[in-house]
């Protein structure tokens, strides 16, 4: 019986393909809106992934990541007292204006590392390597990611390379290696410089020191530690997973992209449930006659109502494959390029597909209501 | 079933689904933390206390100053040169002193021998007195040529004992030019090593107490760092701790240090910029230690990152 189902649903090509088309569009929707969303809320704490560390130190009012409220030198020093901290370095970071050879402005995420370690320092080296992050401790000397080379350029098309010069407010800098990193949430292009070179680049102020980096010591968590940090020395430390909730939930207070989001995956949603509804109806009424013929057989309203059942969670189940299909092709095809934002996550095709069933399940629920009502003799008066 | 089996858009779906599980896992890796270049600072007690640390001479540096402001003549060291005490370090201009020595021996010359001639007198003089006194007793010489004869004794005297004051003014003016001419030789007050030489030959060096001294002094034979830990750490800090210091920038560089003392004065914090329009917001506790010379180099005014261990049941710090 259920075998009949089948053959009913895909005899009529016309209306699988449109069944089908209209859950792919929805799965599609929702499933690609959320990967935008994650990836640019992903890019909001793309600083903790560009520099690692386990504990991320900051001024006790700081909320989220890409805040900078300035700390004491000796600081550093309080913080490295704490007797669960194995190490501690400090970070500068602040958005700076840089000046191209060709004169034009650029606003570039500046960041100093502790020259000692380079604590933080960029994962993945695309030219210069090794060499070139020990030569960061030279004056001058700095590593740009892909985007600052680009943008930073004189000539469009043709990126700065190790050896060439660009200014950072009135001083040179000298590219000694190119980085590959996460985009900044706000897209300044990275530039990383050592501590006391980024002391020297920075515009001055009372206070220099940004944020600090600490990693505990062998057989604590960083919670544990980062719990110390806050009760000895009245700074607020954040664990990478509670840094980059704190500032997720930044976002979420305080801009409203959230919204405008989900604003799309409820359409996505609402005009899944209304396609596929409308046109598995005007399916189930169209092969009416068919399943009163059926009922007149002697067919219950349990078998109709699983032979409707199966109908619709088989469009609902390769509309959603096809769906999330063409959302991998989106993410295969911007991942190369870094824009527009896309991240992916089990999360949404778990969510995607639990939607997707739920639009089936209404409108499976719709035709059988109508199928229930139906009387068989109706079918055989015509 | 087997009908679904038949339909492309099954295997199209299909592929959509592993292609989307493919891309989640691509983008969940991350990149491994690449980890601390080189090897970070850190504690090996259990509770420590943390500073900022400069390395110094053991007894403070001497500023080597002019005791004339005079030109430089002649610089007889370098830097990093080893002097003993009273070593010549560099010479003052002296040709007037040394011009007005020479005057003053030529005049001393003249005198002495002016005196050569007085006492000659002085003798011929007595020789003859006391023969016209025996001529006299005799009746053979007038009373008034004895007279004459004792006046012109008792004046060649007078004269002889001038000459020899004189004599004696001028070997005291050439000893006074003499010492004026050893001040312009600057020499070193104790032994150690010459850790700045800012004077070159030709140059003018001022009387007064200068930023940049001409020369520094230092006896290297004995470092000890200065430890500075932040006021609100203070409290932690006890005298006679162990403390260890590591190198800034190679923390594998470590070296044991022995307590000496703690300051009793409170400082502002040292800004090490050089910038002397930086504002300072924080007092630091100055703590000194010494050590040993270690296997590595180490050099005066080097930075070094400092763990003093802490002594347990000391308060903990408050909240600020």
């Amino acid at each position: 019986m259920l075998r009949l189902a089948l053959k009913m649903l895909l005899g009529d090509r016309a209306k699988y393909i449109m069944l089908i088309g209209g859950l792919t569009f929805s799965s599609l929707l929702m499933t690609q809106q959320r990967a935008v969303f994650n990836g640019l809320v992903s890019w909001t704490t793309s600083h903790m992934r560009n520099m690692r560390a386990s504990i991320w130190v900051v001024e006790s009012r700081v909320e989220q990541v890409n805040e900078t409220k300035a700390l004491r030198d000796t600081d550093v020093n309080r913080v490295r007292s704490v007797s669960l901290v194995d190490y501690a370095v400090p970070l500068f970071q602040n958005v700076v204006k840089a000046r191209s050879s060709d004169g034009s402005d650029k606003q570039v995420q500046l960041i100093g590392l502790d020259a000692g370690t380079l604590k933080g320092r960029p994962t993945q080296m695309l030219s210069g390597g090794d060499e070139a992050l020990a030569r960061l401790r030279i004056a001058n000397n700095v590593i740009v990611d892909v985007v600052a080379a680009q943008r930073l350029s004189a000539v469009r098309g043709k990126p700065l390379k190790i050896g060439d010069t660009f200014e950072i407010n009135d001083r040179e800098a000298r590219v000694v290696g190119i980085c590959k990193t996460e985009p900044h949430f706000f897209g300044y292009p990275y530039v990383f410089t050592s501590y006391d070179q980024a002391l020297q680049y920075a515009p001055r102020q009372r206070k220099m020191l940004s944020m600090i980096l600490a990693e505990p010591k062998e057989g604590h968590t960083a919670y544990e530690v980062s719990r110390q940090i806050e009760q000895e020395t009245g700074l607020k430390a954040y664990t990478v997973p509670e840094f980059e909730k704190a500032t997720v939930n930044w976002v979420w207070k305080n801009t409203g992209i959230p919204v405008s989001f989900l604003t799309t995956i409820i359409l996505g949603f609402v005009v899944g449930v209304a396609v596929a509804g409308q046109t598995f109806y005007s399916f189930v009424l169209e092969n009416l006659k068919h399943l009163g013929a059926l009922k007149a057989m002697g067919a219950g309203n349990l078998l109709i109502s699983a032979m409707l059942f199966v109908q619709a969670f088989t469009v609902g189940l390769i509309g959603y494959g096809i769906g999330i299909g063409i959302t991998a092709v989106f993410g295969f095809l911007v991942r190369p390029i870094g824009q527009p934002p896309f991240l992916i996550t089990l999360q949404d095709l778990t969510g995607t597909l639990f939607s997707i069933l739920i639009i089936c399940f209404l409108a499976a629920v719709f035709g059988i209501l109508k199928v229930a009502r139906l009387e068989p003799a109706v079918v055989f008066r015509g | 079933m087997l009908i679904l089996f038949k339909r492309i858009s099954f295997y199209v779906a299909i592929a959509g689904v592993v292609a989307s599980l493919y891309l989640v896992r691509a983008q969940s890796l991350k990149p491994k933390d690449p980890g601390p270049l080189s090897e970070p600072g850190r504690s090996e007690f259990s509770d420590s206390v943390a500073a900022t640390g400069l390395i110094e001479a053991s007894r403070e540096n001497v500023r080597i100053a002019s005791p004339k402001a005079a030109l430089v003549t002649k610089v007889f060291v370098k830097v990093g040169d080893l002097v003993k005490s009273s070593d010549a370090l560099f010479q003052l201009d002296d040709r007037e002193t040394v011009a007005r020595i020479a005057s003053l021996q030529a005049s001393l010359t003249a005198n002495e021998a002016q005196l050569g001639i007085d006492e000659n007198q002085v003798a011929d003089l007595a020789d003859q007195l006391q023969r016209v006194v025996r001529l006299e007793k005799d009746k053979v010489a007038t009373e008034d040529e004895l007279r004459r004869r004792e006046f012109g004794f008792k004046g060649a005297q007078a004269r002889l004992i001038s000459t020899r004051a004189q004599v004696e003014a001028i070997r005291a003016q050439l000893q006074e030019a003499k010492v004026e001419a050893s001040v312009l030789t600057v020499r070193a007050p104790r032994d150690g090593k010459l850790l700045q030489v800012n004077v070159r030959e030709g140059e003018f060096a001022s009387a007064a107490a200068l930023t940049d001294p001409l020369m520094l002094l230092g006896d290297v034979d004995r470092l000890q760092v200065r430890a500075e830990v932040d006021e609100q750490n203070a409290i932690l800090v006890s005298p006679n701790q162990p403390a260890v210091a590591s190198l800034k920038g190679n923390a594998s560089f470590k070296m044991p240090l022995r307590f000496v003392r703690i300051e009793p004065y409170v400082v502002p914090k040292r800004s090490l910029t050089g910038d002397s329009l930086e504002r300072v917001d924080t007092r630091v506790l100055q703590i000194v230690y010494e050590f040993d010379q270690p296997k590595f180099p180490v050099y005066i005014g080097q930075q070094v990152d400092v763990f003093i261990r802490r002594t347990p049941g000391v308060a903990e710090t408050s909240k600020p």
